[in-house]
């Protein structure tokens, strides 16, 4: 068949790669992926204005993951691509911690890092892409991460103050921070008067239990 | 130290708290020498704002003297006298780039909550809810300033605090609330709520070229101000007093150019939609009481702006939308992009163009500041402003 004005879409351009993560496919955006067969994904994605070597290789530094990512206690590297994370399960300092193996199964500096679990108490996968803004100013950070719990773990985590899904939005909105102004904001710490009751549900219910990670400080 | 902290609706109290410390590179600690209420603090007094915990200390508008400056601040030291912009901005995102400094992408820890309810979140805010950040504010005597090289101005003159400390807030909000109602030399500009943000408004309504200002309140005091600028007012509680009619028999029947929303989400009417205000605010069925925001979409002139410095924080209920379709009229609104107008404006004060102190009519201490609220909210002891010396 012909093109014709009415099929073209000329203002619709494809992303120069095709992955997991991307959000227009031959012109059509692509909803992230639906959560089924116990699976959930979280797509999300942010605004960077630095450079996309700059922010792949500030990602791809895993060892220094804890700054930006919440609940993270250490990530050791433990070969070419391979690294060992833990991670504290809530927001007690002295709470159980989880550990699991990581492999990467994608690098390509500047562009993109997709990653596995391969082992431990986490089944999950990842990926990042960065990509030029439309209008050329700064870095698309687009983020898409599939891991594996029951519902009702991920309505509790909810009640707590965070859900795992909104956490890799929220590792996102800190990994942003700390790349466009060297730290990432923080107000659990102001002083304050009595909470009350009332007050420290409000905390926790607003997700304000679970420590910002301090961004290197 | 001590401060003034929210412990529920209707309920503030002078606590003694812990001092803030530097917390991140960019963080100054300021010891405050003046700070102000706010007449948008009422409407965390009155529990309007969500989002509020116990003991949030209160206060966005406030100046002082630098404590101590983090390791990553350059542009002040100890002893540096600064007045701080109540948005908290980063000065690096898209936004602030931009110079859309309240819509700052970094500053709001706690975004994803004001995500759920705007779509999108704004900057921090000191002292305004944990929507907006969950900063403490400057109603005490020492406050954690973050991205301290971005918002501080430093005052590097002899003029007294009460002089240069409404950069922190009001006479910016009311320069931009002109600016946005797209002042044209000639034009007539309606102006409801003659409180501190309506009259820093009405000045620079004339200051942008607005041959006429209408001012429209119920209280003297605050009309008594209007008229000291030049205005012409309205006192909409007189019997027999339209504010529609009044408008057009002001302007030939044409309407207002611009119309600006100084009074925001509680307002007061004493025709029948206040009633049904207060009604469904009572019962939750609407979270604010849009009466002269009604009002004023009905009364501008066709193709004209309608600039909303008023604060409104959720759902309103019979906006007629109708009328401002029908007209073709522009709206413009938001928090203010505090850090565009600061420094212009000190030089205004500096050239003696304007004296922003001649609102003030109490200046009260810290431990007196909980009974203030209420006698500002219940509209008692002729209140046009309150600013607080925390040493007091």
């Amino acid at each position: 068949m012909s093109s014709s004005p009415l099929t073209e879409k000329p203002y619709v351009e494809d992303l120069p790669r095709s992955t997991g993560a991307s959000v227009v496919v031959s012109g059509r955006y692509l909803p992230p992926p639906e959560d089924k067969d116990g699976k959930l994904w979280v797509r999300t994605s942010a605004l960077v204005l630095k450079d996309a070597q700059v922010l792949y290789a500030m990602w791809r530094d895993v060892e220094a993951a804890p700054q930006w990512q919440e609940h993270l206690v250490e990530v050791v590297e433990t070969g070419p691509g391979t690294s060992r994370w833990s991670m504290r399960t809530s927001n007690d300092d002295d709470s159980k911690v989880i550990t699991w193996e990581s492999e990467v199964l994608a690098d390509e500096p500047g562009v993109r890092i997709a990653w596995r679990s391969i082992g431990g108490d986490v089944d999950q996968a990842g990926e990042v892409i960065f990509d030029a803004a439309p209008n050329g100013v700064g870095t698309v950070v687009t983020v898409l991460q599939e891991f594996r719990m029951g519902k009702l773990a991920s309505a509790w985590e909810t009640l707590v103050g965070r859900n795992p899904k909104q956490a890799v939005i929220e590792n996102l909105r800190h990994f942003k921070a700390l790349a466009e102004t060297g730290e990432i904001p923080r107000s659990q710490l102001d002083p304050h008067g009595d909470r009350g009751v009332i007050g420290n549900f409000k905390r926790s219910s607003y997700g304000e239990t679970v420590p910002t990670p301090t961004g290197g400080n | 130290m001590k401060a003034v902290c929210w412990m529920g609706k209707s309920s503030m109290e002078t606590r003694t708290v812990p001092d803030p410390e530097l917390i991140n590179p960019h963080d100054a600690i300021i010891k405050v020498t003046r700070t102000a209420i706010c007449g948008s603090d009422l409407h965390l007094y009155d529990g309007f704002i969500p989002t509020m915990e116990s003991g949030d200390i209160m206060g966005h508008e406030f100046m002082g003297l630098v404590e101590e400056v983090g390791p990553e601040v350059t542009n002040l030291k100890r002893g540096d006298r600064v007045v701080v912009p109540f948005t908290i901005a980063c000065g690096n995102c898209i936004f602030c780039k931009k110079k859309y400094w309240a819509a700052c992408d970094n500053t709001n820890p706690n975004a994803h909550l004001m995500e759920k309810a705007y779509g999108y979140s704004g900057a921090g805010l000191f002292g305004y809810s944990h929507m907006m950040g969950g900063y403490s504010g400057g109603q005490a005597q020492y406050v954690r300033v973050p991205f301290a090289n971005v918002g501080p101005l430093k005052i590097e003159n002899d003029l007294p605090d009460e002089k240069v400390l409404f950069l922190s807030d009001i006479f910016p909000t009311g320069y931009m609330a002109a600016e946005n109602a797209q002042i044209q030399p000639g034009d007539t500009v309606a102006v409801w709520g003659c409180g501190p943000v309506g009259q820093f408004a009405i000045a620079s309504a004339f200051m942008l070229g607005a041959a006429r200002v209408i001012a429209i309140d119920r209280f003297q005091e605050r009309l008594d101000l209007a008229r000291s600028l030049g205005a012409i007012t309205v006192d909409y509680s007189e019997e027999d007093v339209s504010v529609l009619t009044a408008l057009k028999d002001l302007t030939s029947g044409v309407g207002p150019d611009s119309c600006i929303d100084a009074v925001g989400l509680e307002a007061h009417s004493n025709e029948l939609q206040g009633i049904y205000d207060v009604v469904k605010t009572a019962l939750f069925m609407e979270t604010d009481r849009p009466s002269v925001l009604r009002q004023a979409i009905q009364a501008v002139r066709k193709g004209g702006t309608l600039s909303i410095p008023g604060v409104y924080g959720g759902l309103l209920d019979k906006v007629p939308f109708g009328a401002a379709f029908g007209k073709g009229i522009t709206m413009k609104m938001g928090q203010t992009n505090m850090h565009n107008y600061m420094k212009p404006l000190l030089e205004r004060v500096e050239k003696g163009q304007i004296d922003p102190s001649y609102i003030i009519s109490h200046r009260i201490t810290l431990d007196q500041a909980p009974e203030m609220y209420k006698i500002w909210r219940d509209k008692k002891e002729n209140v046009t402003k309150i600013v607080i010396d925390p040493w007091a």
